[in-house]
């Protein structure tokens, strides 16, 4: 038999998704059952990924990264997890995105040596610090945004360590859910575990071995061939996110050859005291994003793709923050501006047209507070807008764009778990950026508190909408209002607020930018594209 | 006929079953016809008495789904008097063709500030890094999307009330915008329908078809409900005039009544599909199953897995304890990737479906390399035209069957000598890949871990070990990969019908009558289950009860369905621990929820026997199987020359008309006295 190796990296494929299927299935939260904010992946020894399956695009090379930085750190503490252990950490400066991620790592053993690791990333919806949901717009470093989990033994003996849970569990609001999501990350792993073992006890650790290789080499050989048909030389694009009044610069200059893509961030605005850093991680992610995408072909994602792909970034800069400065927001609004750059300074160099800008903000809602009950409830929720206008037709609306793609929380679980009532969730019209083909709509989502609670809102695109591509229209900014006894007020970009009862939020996101001037638009019956 | 809302149905049903059920139990008498419609072959059986007597394979004559039906019963004679019991693909083919290019549309009613739900639809996008993506096109135009003032909470009760006048206004505006038919889904219905209800009364006296949220899928997450009672509303038309010309047709012929599968593997009546004709959008996939699970049944056994592989695709289900595993949604008219529905590309429905995996892994599947030279099997198929290059139709993409061809596992010629396969032709094939030999052995090894996938599906990641089951295999393909896909999982034991080519029509006559009704958030179980029991006596003549409540731990995103064996709440919460710690390995010290209430009113029918005249032939001759890169000797039988209890040790095949069946080295094959076949593998 000629290739068996295929069997085997399929085979190890299937395992990263149906760990992803088992975490999100026993998972307690919402947030990872319902929006599925989690990744699954399989690792050689050296840490190379052999197969993951991400659900989140800010997970994709943040996993390359965050294994990577734990199994140093593991290394040099002697700390390496023994059978039956899983390794807990959180800490963005290692895991490479934000605290809210617990990243679960699993040892696999087999035949008494280490033959490979499992590893899963969960966003927590709440994992302490000053506001509910932990995505803290007023955090000045990295302990204003929750605790902070070093590599930690979590399971001892396949048991969850009771002490290291109880650490963990006295910092954060709602214990029971950090705990029921946690058991079913060290669930996913055990799965992982017996069904890598179960890879080589059919097939043998050479054979095991020699697949990864080659199906690493295999993608990386992929890729090769489609930087082979780009345009090769150095392309640059600048943007930027909103701090307050102020614009910080995000600069991109991309070598694109036969060999991979190599991204600089010279010339990034420097770090900030506010939660707009996005850690090494994160800015590799978003460039691995804009890359992967730009390629437009499908291959498994493995090492042989995170080697054609490389980031530098300023030590001390937004991209590539010192530690302790705070991250939680750079995860998830940051890397939108990074992927935009990235897809930006790609385009003159790939041979089809890259769409306009997405909405370029996740929107973050945090709600939260505590039931007259005595309970603490924590809400964490992101809001899609329109995405840009392409060649081949209209953005679409209404939709998670770029590095997220998680499902919303029905109105009718949201009521049901928390007291909110919400208000209207519906299309903006007119939002998407004119041009030749439109950008997608944003979206209008409101809703009014029954209790009081604290809202934070971490966003960004509120001054500057998504630019439109060859002559079409920005989108419309996004914004956010606050309604209360008959008086509106419009909020700003990054915000946190006690409020009470009776208060409304009233969301409202971007609009994608147009494709091509508008003139040459086709007619075309003017309903939402779908 | 058009159906207005309920009661329509019920008045028909009540006349027409209690009579069917009198006469099928008359000795001898009976004839039921099976009739399933796929979009190659019609499958026909007929079962005449209690044995099945006729079974006959014809290509479907009309891309007119009820004209295809007719046509089938005229090819038999001797029918009048009889019955019909259907499968059909209307839903599908519906849903595969899209709402833009069906004639009517329809419209949505929704509770102010919500009409965009339809569209939105949970915000994701059905694929990560394709800058390109597209969703599936809403099936409601934003111009035909109403909003009514009104509100009720979580809790249900009403906060805006809904003023009389504005629903009269609604459904008088709707009845001058011409919509034939519309959807209603308000926030929250399902606590509380009174609104709901209010406005379908407005619009039922004025609008054709008239489909509520909390009639057809009382359930909380707004975008899934809403969507399944859109799809109702705009099936309702489409299935209400094939009935019309169903009905038209069927006394001609005389057929007494008629009846269809449902996607959940019971049989409903065409009034109850017009009504709700959500619930027949997979009634051809659901037989199958049905057929595996009576024969487990009729073999002493509790838990199989069906394994249905045909032309294009292999599809996996599970019968548990003797009950068929259901899941509560379905994406239709989406993609799946690897047997996964891709999550927003298609509409979901909140219905009970067989929970099937689907991997494309059929005969015609294609097998070639991709630019980096590596082997793909499928997705894309060959299908019947052109078919196999084995075939001779002009196929030249080699595909399964070749494979199967090639490596010894399939007899050169196929449906008893009527057609001879090129086998020199499907190996050049294969040459242009490498060694032939070689690369048709991989490929066949690439689609076992496929369809191992599939299976793994619906087995381990419910929390149930394959091993403990036994394989049911069928259609085509089936026999020829089960024993393999078994060793692949470890299981030990493979059963083969007779007939496993169109066994799924054989299922059609081994169902019994089921009927859905649900309720969310019960309160109190006993007051509840009566509700239901009286709402499913209204609909159809229940005989029997079965109960299961969708279960979480309070927070929980998603449910695991309990069998319902108490109406105690706290026996309930404590059935739902325990399968919760078989199927995610944990508990939590938690409440625990009782989502939905789900009742099934069920009255079996009398089943046929399948016929069984052994012989003793003996070996038919040999041929040359290869396996795992050498040449083995293969001993070959013919299935109608086999005697009761004849063991055949493999390597072997079992040759019958459109299948065959590999017994690999180290398997045994037995049969048993009613002719089904019973592989095993001898321990190591």
């Amino acid at each position: 038999m000629t290739e068996e190796w295929e069997l085997v990296s399929k085979a190890t494929e299937f395992i990263a998704e149906e760990m992803g299927v088992a975490l999100q299935r026993s998972a307690l939260s919402p947030n990872i059952r319902e929006r599925m904010d989690h990744s699954c992946a399989v690792v050689a020894p050296s840490g190379a990924i052999v197969a993951q399956a991400e659900h989140i695009p800010v997970h994709l090379g943040s996993f390359k990264v965050g294994v990577e930085q734990l199994l140093a750190a593991l290394r040099s503490t002697s700390s390496e997890p023994g059978r039956r252990e899983m390794i807990l950490v959180n800490d963005p400066y290692i895991t490479g995105t934000h605290l809210n991620d617990l990243m679960v790592l699993a040892p696999v053993h087999w035949r008494g040596s280490l033959v490979g690791f499992v590893t899963n990333k969960a966003h927590h919806v709440d994992v302490g610090g000053s506001v509910p949901g932990s995505l803290n717009p007023r955090a000045g470093d990295l302990f204003g945004e929750g605790v902070v989990v070093p590599p930690t033994t979590i399971v001892r003996a396949s048991r969850l360590d009771a002490g290291a849970f109880r650490l963990l569990g006295s910092n954060v609001r709602d214990p029971e859910v950090a705990r029921g999501d946690l058991e079913a990350q060290i669930a996913a792993n055990r799965m992982g575990v017996a069904r890598v073992r179960d890879l080589f006890d059919r097939f043998g650790k050479a054979l095991v071995e020699r697949s990864w290789e080659e199906s690493r080499s295999r993608v990386s050989a992929t890729v090769a061939r489609a930087l082979g048909r780009m345009r090769h030389g150095r392309f640059s694009a600048a943007d930027a996110v909103e701090l307050g009044p102020r614009m910080l610069p995000i600069r991109v200059s991309l070598r694109v050859s036969g060999a991979g893509v190599l991204a600089d961030f010279q010339g990034t605005s420097e770090q900030v005291a506010a939660p707009l850093n996005a850690v090494l991680g994160v800015t590799y992610s978003a460039t691995a994003f804009a890359v992967r995408a730009a390629l437009a072909m499908t291959f498994p994602t493995n090492a042989g793709f995170y080697d054609r792909v490389q980031v530098r970034a300023p030590p001390g800069s937004l991209v590539n923050p010192d530690r302790p400065a705070p991250v939680s927001g750079g995860n998830v609004e940051t890397s939108q501006r990074i992927a935009d750059v990235v897809l930006e300074a790609l385009a003159p160099s790939v041979p089809h047209p890259i769409p306009a800008a997405s909405s370029g903000t996740m929107m973050n809602i945090m709600v939260g507070g505590r039931r007259a009950s005595g309970r603490r409830w924590a809400y964490y929720e992101t809001i899609g807008g329109g995405s840009g206008g392409r060649s081949s037709g209209n953005g679409v609306s209404g939709v998670h764009t770029n590095m997220t793609n998680t499902l919303n929380t029905p109105v009718e679980v949201a009521e049901k778990e928390y007291p909110l009532l919400f208000t209207s969730y519906a299309l903006r019209p007119g939002s998407g950026g004119v041009g030749r083909f439109r950008g997608g709509d944003g979206l209008v989502r409101g809703f009014r508190l029954l209790e009081p609670a604290t809202v934070s809102v971490i966003s960004d695109r509120f001054y500057r909408g998504p630019p439109g591509r060859d002559g079409g229209a920005s989108g419309r900014p996004g914004r956010v209002r606050l309604r209360f006894r008959n008086r509106e007020k419009q909020m700003p970009s990054k915000f946190t607020v006690d409020l009470e009862p009776g208060a409304e939020i009233i969301v409202e996101t971007p609009g994608g930018g147009g494709f091509g001037a508008p003139t040459r638009r086709p007619r075309r019956p003017s309903s939402p594209a779908g | 006929m058009r159906s207005r809302g309920r009661s329509g149905a019920r008045s028909d049903r009540t006349r027409s079953a209690p009579s069917r059920d009198r006469s099928a139990h008359h000795a001898g008498g009976t004839t039921v016809v099976a009739v399933d419609i796929g979009g190659t072959f019609t499958d026909i059986v007929l079962q005449r008495g209690s044995e099945v007597s006729l079974v006959l394979k014809r290509p479907t004559s009309s891309q007119e789904p009820s004209q295809a039906v007719l046509a089938a019963l005229e090819e038999l004679d001797d029918i009048a008097g009889g019955n019909l019991v259907h499968a059909t693909t209307i839903g599908t083919n519906a849903l595969l063709q899209g709402p833009e290019r069906l004639s009517h549309g329809v419209s949505l009613v929704t509770t102010q500030g919500f009409r965009d739900v339809i569209e939105i639809g949970r915000q994701n996008r059905p694929s990560l890094y394709d800058l390109e993506f597209r969703r599936p096109r809403p099936l409601v135009a934003r111009r035909d999307r109403y909003e009514v003032p009104e509100r009720v909470t979580e809790s249900g009760r009403v906060l805006v009330p809904l003023r009389r006048n504005s629903a009269r206004r609604l459904a008088v505006s709707l009845r001058r915008a011409g919509a034939r038919a519309v959807a209603v889904s308000l926030l929250h219905s399902y606590a509380n329908p009174v609104h709901e209800r209010r406005i379908a009364a407005e619009l039922r006296s004025r609008v054709p078809f008239v489909s509520v949220s909390s009639e057809v899928a009382p359930e909380p997450r707004e975008f899934e409900r809403t969507s399944t009672v859109v799809v109702n509303a705009w099936l309702m038309p489409l299935v209400s005039q094939y009935i019309s010309h169903l009905g038209g047709g069927l006394p001609k012929l005389g057929i007494g009544s008629a009846s269809v599968m449902a996607s959940s593997g019971g049989l409903v009546s065409l009034e109850e599909a017009a009504t709700r004709p959500v619930q027949i959008i997979e009634s051809g996939p659901a037989a199958g199953v049905v057929a595996a699970a009576e024969t487990a049944r009729r073999a002493g056994l509790s838990s199989i897995i069906s394994f249905d592989m045909g032309g294009t695709t292999a599809k996996v289900g599970t019968v548990h304890d003797g009950r068929v595993g259901l899941t509560a949604e379905l994406e239709v008219g989406g993609d799946s990737h690897h047997g996964r529905r891709g999550k927003g590309t298609g509409y979901p429905v909140r219905f009970p479906f067989v929970d099937l995996a689907e991997v494309s892994s059929g005969g015609g599947t294609m097998i070639r390399r991709d630019p980096n030279g590596t082997l793909t099997v499928g997705p894309e198929s060959a299908g019947s035209a052109p078919g196999p290059i084995c075939y001779g139709r002009g196929g030249t993409v080699p595909t399964l069957t070749d494979a199967n061809l090639v490596t010894g596992v399939l007899a050169p010629t196929l449906l008893g000598g009527e057609m001879k396969l090129d086998r020199a032709a499907a190996r050049r094939g294969f040459a242009r890949m490498g060694d032939p030999l070689d690369v048709a052995e991989q490929a066949l090894r690439l689609a076992d871990l496929e369809m191992a996938r599939a299976l793994r599906m619906v087995t381990v990641e419910r929390g149930l070990d394959p091993r403990h089951f036994t394989l049911v295999a069928f259609g085509g393909g089936g026999p020829q990969h089960a024993a393999r896909l078994a060793t692949e999982l470890r299981m030990s034991t493979v059963l083969v019908p007779r007939h496993p080519g169109v066994f799924s029509s054989i299922g059609l006559l081994l169902a019994d009558w089921r009927y859905e009704a649900r309720m969310a958030f019960p309160k109190d179980l006993p007051r509840d289950l009566e509700a239901l029991r009286r709402q499913l006596r209204r609909r159809f003549r229940a005989g029997r009860f079965s109960a299961a409540v969708e279960c979480r731990y309070a927070g929980q995103g998603s449910e695991l369905s309990v069998p319902l064996r108490t109406e105690d709440r706290r026996r309930v919460a404590r059935e739902f621990e325990r399968l919760h710690e078989v199927t995610f390995g944990f508990r939590l010290t938690r409440g625990v929820e009782l989502v939905t209430l789900r009742l099934f009113g069920e009255r079996s029918r009398p089943k046929p026997s399948f016929g069984f005249s052994p012989s003793s032939a003996g070996p038919t001759g040999t041929r040359t199987l290869r396996w795992m890169g050498r040449d083995l000797p293969l001993e070959t039988f013919g299935r109608d020359g086999l005697a009761r209890g004849a063991r055949i040790r493999g390597p072997a095949a079992i040759d019958e008309y459109g299948s065959t069946t590999l017994v690999p080295p180290s398997w045994t094959a037995t049969v048993l006295p009613d002719g089904l076949l019973r592989l095993e593998r001898s321990s190591r």
